[in-house]
């Protein structure tokens, strides 16, 4: 293309091929089809070469391209025959003639392999530290303690592994290569080290911004008395994505939806997914009731798989209560429908996470009910900890009658209106105070 | 000897020639020097208009308190009027363009710190029982009324809302209070909607009636809407279905020309209600102290 549209004024005057040029023009793009466009209007410019037989006095000058000439010699005569000036540095333009894919560590710049050495050692050493602190772990592991003293030995060997994460994060840290990885999304979540950078790419904005839509919907304390989000949750209807807070249509949320917990350290874990409606219309009591719209334990994560199907958990030992879609009757204040990721309790010692019966709670009766449901309670009883949250909005539209009549849920046709508030009585005064 | 000054080594001219000078040169003059006697004046307004010896004051604002704690108000009310923030909004109060501060629920009025949420801030909020106080403890719960009534639907529109799916179980019809306790009570047994829905369910479904017939066209402007003499004609045609159907959709009997009995009558039921109305809200006013 010679003249492409979407280049900047200052561009196309450097690329116009209209006028002619006595000094070359050296621009900022390290590629320039633009040069060896002006080359081959120039070279078209140029008078036709002489029929074949015909002798000719000069050799044909060869063309040089400016991102490969190396010596001297053939920079100069790039300058003086094609009046182009060559692109980068000589020793670049030496790598790139020998061959155009460099891999990265190999990119011929001396300072940027002089600092690569540099990190290279630093690297050694701490691997070697690695080693090292693995051996004491070991070497104190198998160090016979007093019963008394156990306690005290297993807080040790944990600050222990504690150190040694923290080692192998110093280890990586500094690659640029594990940096281009992550940025690029290629980055194994089985490795410490792009777990550290996700969950601090999570941390710097898209937490921030969960915490301040949790706290401004007063998600928390209305459900919950405080959260701390150590996992990042994603949750999709059909396949598109609903942002914290979003109003979804009621026929969107009709289905069960699909969620995805991330967690930011290492192994699998059992997770308990509860969705609660603190908005529920009671008119009786003039307040607001909760409605579980579902509950389900026994859920295993890990920072690699991370993806939930809602609908498709098992009925016998994960479900307790079934998806419930989300409906917010007519006149009713929008209803909020807050997600919560609770993680498991550990069992102590071994380390494992513990199931909940799911079959003993709902034999149990009182978390069965959606009407009433306490979510504070639950959390005590099974000793939970809440670790994700979600918010979805939802409210009466076009489908939400349809929504709940197909669901068998009765009240679609009811409507909500404002209470009339009586007004205060006030003594009227004689019309002169009303002029 | 005395010692002679250049100033006075040049001898002073004589009055003879100072008068003849002064005379030649009264014409020339452009104004003649009056000399009056200097007199007192003062001015009644200083350059600074209006303050003689101190700042001027003007009319008091009437700014302060409005309600008491623990007196009871309605929506709108004003709790205290201020210039700037001295109080801020708590709980169910909220502040206007001038900060002045109104309720924003029917309750009592109480004025409080709340710590956890400023160290420094004083709130006025307002409480449903005279009983509750303010702040409330941290993590509590927030109170909230609802305050509103539920209604059933008119059969127009609930009709007009019903799809056309079999619903499994018929449902009874029931006061609309325990309609929904019974819906929420017993909410395990539900039916779990079907896996994949048919495409007519999941479209939107419009009324039987006339809107079936009104149908969407590209019109100028890149607008998908009715035509402007659908809409135009669309009352005509749903006061014609009706009649098909034996009801009608006008308020009044159509209007015959000289037919002065049904217009007096029609003109009757409309001054009574006025007079009903005017009479109800006579007897609210008269009623209050």
């Amino acid at each position: 293309m010679a003249l492409d549209r979407s280049a900047g004024r200052l561009a196309r005057c450097i690329r116009c091929t209209r006028h002619e040029r006595t000094l070359p023009i050296r621009t900022f793009t390290t590629t320039a089809p633009s040069r060896l466009e002006t080359q081959e209007t120039q070279a078209s410019s140029e008078p036709p070469p002489p029929p074949a037989g015909a002798t000719t006095d000069a050799p044909k000058p060869r063309l040089r391209d400016p991102n490969t000439v190396s010596t001297r010699a053939a920079e100069q005569q790039l300058i003086q025959h094609q009046r182009i000036t060559p692109v980068g540095s000589r020793r670049r333009r030496a790598a790139i003639a020998s061959t155009s894919n460099i891999p990265f560590s190999e990119l011929p710049y001396q300072c940027f392999q002089e600092a690569r050495a540099v990190l290279q050692a630093d690297r050694k050493q701490k691997l070697e530290h690695i080693r090292v602190q693995r051996e004491r772990i070991e070497r104190f592991k198998a160090k016979d303690v007093a019963p008394q003293d156990e306690a005290h030995k297993e807080k040790k060997v944990a600050d222990m592994r504690r150190r040694l994460e923290e080692q192998k994060i110093l280890a990586d840290i500094n690659d640029p290569v594990v940096k281009r990885k992550f940025e690029d999304g290629e980055g194994d979540l089985n490795k410490p080290i792009y777990r550290l950078l996700a969950d601090r790419q999570w941390r710097s904005y898209r937490r921030t911004l969960l915490l301040q839509r949790i706290t401004q919907m007063n998600v928390v304390p209305d459900v919950l008395p405080a959260i701390d989000p150590v996992v990042s949750t994603a949750l999709s209807f059909a396949g598109k994505r609903v942002q914290h807070g979003d109003f979804v249509d009621s026929r969107m949320s009709e289905l069960a939806p699909s969620l995805q917990i991330q967690p930011y350290d290492k192994g699998k874990r059992l997770y308990t997914v509860v969705v609660v409606n603190p908005d529920v219309p009671n008119v009786q009591k003039d307040a607001f009731d909760y409605r579980c719209h579902f509950l389900a334990s026994n859920i295993e994560i890990s920072p690699t798989d991370t993806r939930v199907r809602l609908g498709l958990l098992g009925e016998e030992g994960q479900v307790i209560l079934p998806w419930l879609p989300a409906y917010g009757q007519k006149g009713a204040p929008y209803q909020r429908m807050s997600m919560f990721v609770l993680e498991q309790a550990k069992s102590e010692g071994g380390g494992e996470f513990q199931t909940i019966d799911v079959a003993a709670v709902k034999a149990g009766g009182k978390y069965t009910q959606r009407h009433g449901f306490n979510l504070r309670s639950f959390v005590d009883k099974h000793l939970l900890k809440p670790v994700g949250v979600d918010l979805f909005r939802t409210k009466w539209d076009e489908g939400t009658a349809g929504v709940m009549q197909r669901a068998g849920i009765v009240g679609w046709d009811v409507e909500f209106k404002r209470k009339r508030v009586e007004p205060l009585p006030y003594k009227r005064m004689d019309s002169v105070r009303y002029r | 000897m005395p010692a002679i000054s250049p100033l006075s080594a040049a001898r002073a001219p004589s009055t003879a020639t100072l008068s003849l000078l002064s005379n030649a040169l009264r014409d020339l003059r452009i104004a003649a020097p009056t000399v009056t006697q200097h007199i007192q004046s003062r001015y009644a307004s200083h350059q600074a208009q209006g303050r003689a010896n101190k700042a001027a004051d003007g009319a008091g604002k009437r700014l302060g308190a409005k309600k008491t704690g623990g007196e009871y108000v309605i929506p709108g009310n004003i709790l205290f009027k201020q210039r700037g923030t001295h109080w801020f909004p708590g709980d169910h109060a909220f502040m206007g363009r001038d900060h002045t501060i109104h309720a924003g629920a029917p309750g009592y009025v109480r004025y409080y710190r709340d710590p956890a949420r400023h160290p420094k801030r004083k709130y006025i909020g307002i409480v449903f029982d005279p009983k509750q106080v303010l702040p409330q403890p941290p993590h509590a719960v927030r109170r909230r009324q609802l305050g509103m009534l539920a209604y059933q639907m008119p059969a127009s529109v609930s009709e007009a809302l019903t799809l056309n799916v079999e619903i499994a179980a018929e449902v009874p019809a029931v006061p609309v209070t325990d309609a929904l306790s019974a819906s929420e009570s017993s909410d395990v047994a539900l039916p779990t909607p079907p896996a994949r829905l048919n495409k007519q369910a999941r479209t939107l479904r419009r009324s039987r009636g006339i809107l079936d017939s009104l149908h969407l066209t590209l019109r100028p402007g890149y607008q998908y809407r009715t035509s402007n003499h659908e809409i135009g004609r669309a009352a005509e045609r749903k006061e014609a279905l009706a009649q098909a159907k034996g009801k009608t959709t006008r308020a009044y009997d159509e209007f015959k020309k000289g037919d002065r009995f049904a217009a007096w009558r029609k003109s009757a039921v409309r001054i009574a209600r006025n007079n009903e109305r005017r009479a109800m809200g006579r007897g609210k006013k008269g009623g209050k102290k």
